[in-house]
């Protein structure tokens, strides 16, 4: 294995002539592919869930369940698919059935209208993600390189849907499928082969809301628990810092999409202290020592809040809290506070 | 070919080249495969010189592409451009006399080979590169909200494996991200 040279080393190796070398032979390479990025040909692709098995380069994932809307037998198609089986609105989630695998995390984005689901089982990792329409030709074009040349992938079919599949490596494969309901889904697999991969999106089941909720592991926060979870992070701040949130700020104004308790617990944390950071810069600016010196003290409690202390565990978000106590405690207002805390929601 | 883009391109390749080899020498196994990554690299850029983003995205960009170049040669591609081939005995005669100045010690390196291959990428990423999730973002393809809490964890399963954040070990390294370095949104 190559020793991990920085970037200063590198710079210092003796590699003049064979760096100016190969300047001057790239630049005599003619110029092949520097066309703006092709229009991604979605619109010329019949509409609707139901598309047809196509090509017979389409690469068919045959494991019980492929065909979602077969019903409960789990039959792969044989024919045009029964048109009731097109799926409720808003069922552009989806989830996977297959034994052995459990949600690690979850991410929504409904400002953005996008979303993360990541399964694990041992080392293998299944992440499905899901992205507004407008995403989708600059999503498809960035996949297309992951081939050199760039390429369209290989067809797969998932859940009735031609999809494209690139690989990164043996082990690692995405597939981006069509826009459908305004969304569309890429699924990367890491951690298994091309086959196991394609078993697995075989195993994926569309879901609306109530469905992603019912799917999730018993420690998520399901959207109807979301509130009463709210109000007890809140309760749980309040009963360590005398109080959750200043004079004037309302706890109904503390919202979150999140069902992954870490992300619930960042998202809320993080308003209660973009709320106390506000009010000690615009006390400090307005000379009210009183009130400036209560946003410290209420954040100088951060260390001991329960909430931060399960999410420790997990990852960093506690730090970046933590930290922002210890600025206003010096005094400092960070400029980009709002950014780091996710104020702007 | 205009000579402006020529120019452009010079600019681009003086003012990235040591990180793009760079990035690549820490991700291969032999000098020659970060030869022919760096090569391959810069072809792309140069024959897409119209899709290279300005400033700051500049070197996010090129890593995106040294990291498809990559994998396509860590799946067996071997399709050799010719290109390099004096950068190529140059980096195997001067990479083995190289002790000094790298990026991490032995004992983060072979923790962070514990760590699951998604979880290694942004750490490397974060740690050898000195991107933000913004950037890694960018490099992966991916949002930054997604990157933020995969970083995240990698880090605190990093620090589970290792015990406690490593110290600043000497060298350059001191002009690289630690562990200890705060995420920014």
């Amino acid at each position: 294995m190559n020793p991990k040279l920085s970037d200063d080393t590198v710079a210092g190796l003796p590699l003049s002539l064979g760096r100016a070398e190969l300047l001057e032979e790239i630049m005599s390479t003619p110029v092949l592919d520097d066309r703006p990025a092709p229009t991604v040909r979605d619109e010329r692709r019949p509409r609707g869930w139901l598309v047809p098995a196509a090509a017979a380069a389409v690469v068919a994932v045959l494991a019980a369940g492929t065909a979602w809307w077969a019903g409960s037998t789990g039959r792969a198609p044989e024919s045009t698919p029964p048109v009731a089986a097109v799926p409720e609105p808003g069922s552009f989630r989806v989830v996977l059935d297959a034994p052995g695998w459990t949600i690690e995390s979850a991410y929504e984005d409904s400002k953005n209208h996008s979303g993360e689901v990541g399964y694990v089982r041992g080392d293998a990792s299944l992440q499905v993600n899901w992205y507004p329409a407008s995403n989708y030709e600059d999503r498809f074009e960035d996949r297309r390189h992951i081939t050199d040349p760039p390429s369209d992938g290989t067809p797969v079919e998932v859940l009735g849907l031609t999809g494209s599949m690139w690989a990164y490596s043996a082990d690692d494969h995405t597939t981006i499928l069509p826009v459908e309901e305004r969304h569309f889904l890429e699924v990367r697999g890491s951690g298994m082969d091309q086959e196991e991969y394609l078993a697995l999106l075989g195993q994926l089941r569309p879901v609306d809301v109530a469905g992603f909720d019912a799917a999730l592991p018993e420690e998520f926060v399901a959207q109807s628990e979301r509130g009463d979870a709210i109000g007890a992070i809140l309760d749980e701040i309040a009963a360590t810092a005398g109080r959750a949130l200043p004079a004037g700020v309302s706890r109904s104004s503390v919202s979150s999409d999140q069902s992954d308790p870490y992300q619930l617990g960042a998202e809320v944390t993080g308003q209660v202290a973009c709320a106390w950071v506000r009010q000690y810069a615009e006390a400090r600016d307005a000379g009210d020592q009183d009130l400036a010196q209560q946003a410290v003290d209420v954040m100088a409690t951060s260390r001991d809040w329960p909430v931060l202390d399960r999410m420790d565990r997990t990852g960093d978000w506690p730090e970046s809290i933590w930290e922002i106590s210890d600025r206003i405690a010096a005094g400092d207002v960070p400029e980009d506070y709002t950014q780091w805390l996710g104020c702007e929601r | 070919m205009t000579d402006g883009r020529e120019e452009t391109f010079r600019r681009l390749y003086a003012a990235h080249f040591d990180a793009v080899l760079g990035f690549a020498l820490r991700r291969t196994d032999r000098p020659e495969d970060a030869a022919d990554v760096t090569g391959d690299t810069f072809l792309v850029a140069w024959r897409r010189l119209a899709h290279v983003p300005a400033g700051q995205e500049q070197r996010p960009w090129l890593y995106g592409v040294a990291r498809r170049v990559l994998a396509n040669h860590r799946r067996g591609d071997r399709r050799r451009t010719h290109l390099g081939e004096r950068l190529r005995r140059e980096l195997a005669a001067a990479v083995p006399d190289v002790s000094d100045g790298v990026v991490q010690r032995a004992d983060v390196t072979a923790a962070m080979r514990r760590l699951s291959a998604r979880d290694q990428e942004v750490l490397e990423l974060h740690l050898w590169e000195g991107l933000e999730p913004r950037e890694i973002a960018e490099v992966l393809g991916l949002t930054t909200v997604v990157v933020r809490p995969r970083l995240s964890r990698a880090r605190a399963r990093l620090r589970e494996l290792l015990g406690n954040d490593p110290e600043p070990p000497g060298h350059d390294i001191s002009r690289h991200p630690q562990l200890t370095r705060k995420e920014r949104p």
